[in-house]
This record gives structure tokens, sequence and C-alpha cells, in this order.
């Protein structure tokens, strides 16, 4: 246990404010795409970066990497990972309501994740009386392995960190995707704060 | 305040577009005043599409429909779409593109909690989509060079030996023909003797001119080392490829040169092996060519033989 670990208080705190901001954001969501989104519970885990890559590279091969960076009042901030699977790239551009000449497979990819991170992050923003600002979403890699290549170019300037994963479903179009937010070591300090204000207030 | 806003606002490097949601011009700033050439006065009230009739219009609608319904920011990339307005740059002598490359960024704009209005933010990246091209130009070029044998601009020794070790693979594992033609020069050492280094090098280049015409898209034609060449033909079995190898030899035979005036002729040994299942490495049947390419040395040069089981010379 180090000093960064969350109680189980916290942690519980947490994922109470993850569900409340994913039942919202798939709300926001089924409304927009006109389709219904499931949002699967997350998982809330403390990680050693170095066991980062490894818990990262356990996923699925996959074939794409969107990145947006996020940033909040009270030093919230983090990174935001959108993975994709090779057989769910077909129907992005289906589920945004584009006509397939419209825009490239890799917009479809950058225009989907950020409207996923974006739409999640602002309802959980809300939650904690906070407000967010997004970096543009980068394409990281595409292609097979993007995630094991990626990984293998990051060089990580912190320790630990808090990854949170949820997995995004459009069940219509039988599509899926991975959100891992990660939550740096400077920034977790922060979020504990806001989380021990909030059980005080309980 | 209000006049600082305004001061910064008309600074700015960067354009800052306003819309309501009928996507009329409710405000532009100067940086799209003297980008797009026209005065604010011009061009407020009017259609978005109607002053930039370029705007992709079904995609633009949807894209604005986002940011109004999730109360989200969004983005639009040079790198996935160049720009989205027809813009000039500011460096059209040094930069071959046409329009300024563009990071946009779309704004729901709600200050009493309700969207009336879109800004669009539109940042000028002709700078780094320019020096991106050429480092991806760069890097394009490096990777040639490192399969490119300088003199010759055949493959080198390591990058041919790559593609043979692949199409060894692919021959083994689904039982397709494959060849290997290993050629030498013929008294090589005599012609830079009495001609010099710089006629051997124009002899070398030479030679790989002549042959590249002879061969095939699919084949691979690299530079073994010194004088010596040597050729993987897929999908080939051993009699197409002593054909080859034949004209090759002819070829090359025929090909009169001439260094400062001086004609020069050459010849070369031409050496033939073929994959078999029983083949397990790459290096026997680099082997086998070669053992095939000394018997037609020794048995007199300007000549092909083929391995098969033992060594045959035509």
């Amino acid at each position: 246990m180090t000093a960064f670990n969350l109680n189980e208080d916290q942690q519980d705190c947490l994922q109470e404010l993850i569900n409340v901001a994913m039942g919202q954001a798939s709300d926001q969501l089924a409304r927009y795409l006109d389709t219904f989104v499931h949002l699967r519970v997350p998982s809330i885990e403390q990680v050693s970066t170095t066991s980062l890559s490894n818990s990262l590279n356990k996923e699925q091969q996959s074939v794409a990497v969107v990145s947006q960076g996020f940033l909040g009042y009270e030093g919230i901030r983090g990174e935001a990972l959108l993975v994709y699977q090779h057989k769910d790239s077909d129907c992005i551009g289906n589920i945004l309501g584009y006509e397939p000449d419209e825009l490239s497979v890799e917009e479809q990819l950058i225009d989907l994740s950020s409207i996923l991170t974006t739409t999640f992050l602002n309802v959980f923003a809300l939650q904690i009386d906070n407000q967010m600002s997004y970096n543009a979403p980068r394409l990281l890699s595409s292609g097979q392995d993007a995630l094991a290549v990626y990984l293998q170019q990051l060089s990580f300037n912190c320790d630990m960190a808090l990854k949170v994963k949820i997995t995004y479903q459009v069940t219509d179009y039988s599509f899926n995707c991975d959100m891992i937010l990660l939550i740096p070591e400077s920034a977790i300090t922060n979020i504990k704060a806001v989380i021990d204000r909030i059980l005080a207030d309980y | 305040m209000e006049t600082f806003h305004s001061t910064i606002n008309n600074q700015l490097n960067t354009g800052v577009l306003i819309l309501d949601l009928d996507l009329n011009i409710v405000f532009w700033n100067r940086f799209l005043e003297v980008h797009a050439n026209q005065r604010a006065s011009e061009v407020v009230g009017r259609s978005v599409f109607e002053v930039f009739k370029e705007l992709p219009r079904r995609w633009f609608e949807r894209k604005v429909t986002g940011v109004v319904q999730l109360n989200t920011p969004s983005f639009c990339s040079w790198e996935q779409r160049h720009h989205l307005f027809e813009l000039p740059h500011t460096r059209p002598i040094t930069t071959d593109s046409h329009f300024m490359a563009q990071n946009c960024t779309f704004l729901p704009l709600a200050p009493d909690g309700v969207i009336q209005h879109i800004c669009i933010l539109v940042e000028d990246a002709t700078d780094v989509c320019h020096y991106q091209s050429m480092l991806q130009k760069t890097l394009a070029d490096l990777e040639q060079a490192n399969r490119i044998d300088g003199l010759t601009q055949v493959y080198n020794r390591k990058h041919w030996e790559e593609c043979l070790s692949k199409e060894f693979d692919r021959a083994r594992r689904y039982q397709h023909d494959l060849s290997l033609i290993m050629f030498d020069l013929d008294h090589f050492k005599k012609l830079n003797d009495i001609h010099g280094h710089l006629c051997g090098d124009m002899v070398l280049i030479e030679v790989a001119k002549t042959i590249r015409p002879l061969l095939r898209s699919c084949d691979f034609f690299g530079r073994y080392g010194g004088e010596e060449f040597a050729i993987i033909l897929p999908e080939t079995n051993i009699t197409g490829a002593a054909d080859v190898a034949e004209r090759i030899r002819q070829a090359i035979r025929l090909n009169v040169m001439e260094y400062q005036g001086v004609e020069i002729s050459a010849s070369v040994s031409v050496g033939v092996g073929e994959f078999e299942p029983r083949t397990r490495r790459y290096e026997d049947l680099i082997g086998n060519a070669d053992a095939a390419l000394y018997e037609a040395k020794s048995g007199g040069r300007n000549r092909t033989c083929l391995f098969k089981d033992s060594v045959v010379c035509l």
C-alpha cells in the first residue's frame, strides 16, 4: 500500500460517481446517436506504470488507439485512451450518422473518441462541481498491435497511475470499444481531496 | 474588460468564428477578416455556407449538431482533414500547399446554460503540416536508402537476404516454386587491374542496368557482394529460372560497353538453384546456387549451371 492508494470508502465513492456519470453519458449518447449505448461497469485500479504496460498489453490485439488529454480545476487531469478492435472500426461512420465518403476511417475514430470521452467526462465533472477542458484528440497508432506498439514508445513520467476502464457497447451495431482513463500520480492526490470533501458532505 | 477582449481578439493569431444555431455568422475576428479578405461587416448575418462555399455541408451540420446536443467540444485536425476553410496562409512561397492547414475546434457557447452559439477556432497548422510531410518524405527516403546498393541501385545484401528469407518461408508453407539465380562477373579482378576501379564500377552499373528489364516486377534483384549478384524468382521452377539465367548470360555477353574510348565486354558465370521440400533453410538454397555457380566458373566461365540433386551445366 502506498500513500496514493484509495481506501475502501474513497474507492466506493469514486465508483458511485463514475456509475452516475456513466448513466447520464449513456443517456445523452443514445439520444445523439439514436441507438442504445451501454457502458459496462468500470474497473478501477491503481497500477504502477511498469505493470500498466503489461495490463494494457493484455487487451486484445487492438488496431487503433486515440488519446485525448483532459484538464479541470483543482488539479484534476489525465489522459483518456480509446482502444478499438479491428472488427469494430468498420461501422463507426454509420453509428455517427455520416455518409461513408464524408470522412476517413481515421477521422471517424477520432470523432467518436472525442464524443465518448468528452460526454462522459463532462457529466463526471458536473458530479464533482468541476469543468473540463480538452486537448484535441490524436490518433496514436493504427494497425495491428497498435496498443503494444504505442506502449513500447511510451515513456512514463510518473510511477503510479489510477486506471479506470469502461467498456462501451452499441448493440445495434455490435460495436465495442474500451475507454481507459489514466490519472497520473500527481493528480491522484487531488482526486482524493475531492472525494474526501464529497464524503464529508455526505 | 470589453476593450481588452476586443484587442486580444484582434491580435489573436487564431481565427475566431461565431455562428448562431442556424449557422449564420455572428462574429469573426481580424484573423478571419484578413485571411478571408472580407470585413466582419460584410459577412455578419450571412450563412457560413454562403461565405465558405467549400464547406462540406452535411458533415459540418452533423458536427455542429453533436456539439450542441452533447454540449461538448469537437475537433478537426489537419492530419485527417487538411483544411475546412479555404484560406491562404502566410508561407505561400516556401511551402507547396495551396491552402492553410488547419486545426479547428468547435465549442458550444452557453453563457446562460442554454447553447445559442457555436464558436469555431481556426489555428494555422501550415508549418506543422509542412515539416511533418518533409519528415515523412525523409523517412521514406532513408528507408529506401537502407535497402539499396548505392553503386548499382539494386537491393543491398541485407535487404535482399531478408526478402529471400520471407519468400523461402512462403514457398515452404504453401509448397510453391521458388528459384534462385546467382551470378558473378568473369575476370573482374583483371578488368579492374587493366582499366582501373572506375571502369570496374561502370561495368557493375551497366550489368545491373542490362539485367533489370529481363526480370519481372516480383523478382528480387540484389548485389550479393563485390562482383556477385543474386536474383530471387518467386513462383518459378528451375526450368523457368534456367531460361532467365541463359537470357542474362547472353545479354551480358552481347552488351559491349565503352570506357574512355575503349570497348569493354564482359561475361558472367551463372548458378541456378531451386527450392525443394527437403530444403530446410534459405541458406541451403544459396549454397546450392553457389555450388552451381562454382561449377560454371571452373567449367570455363560464361556459362550457366543448374543444381538438381547434382550440378548440371547447360
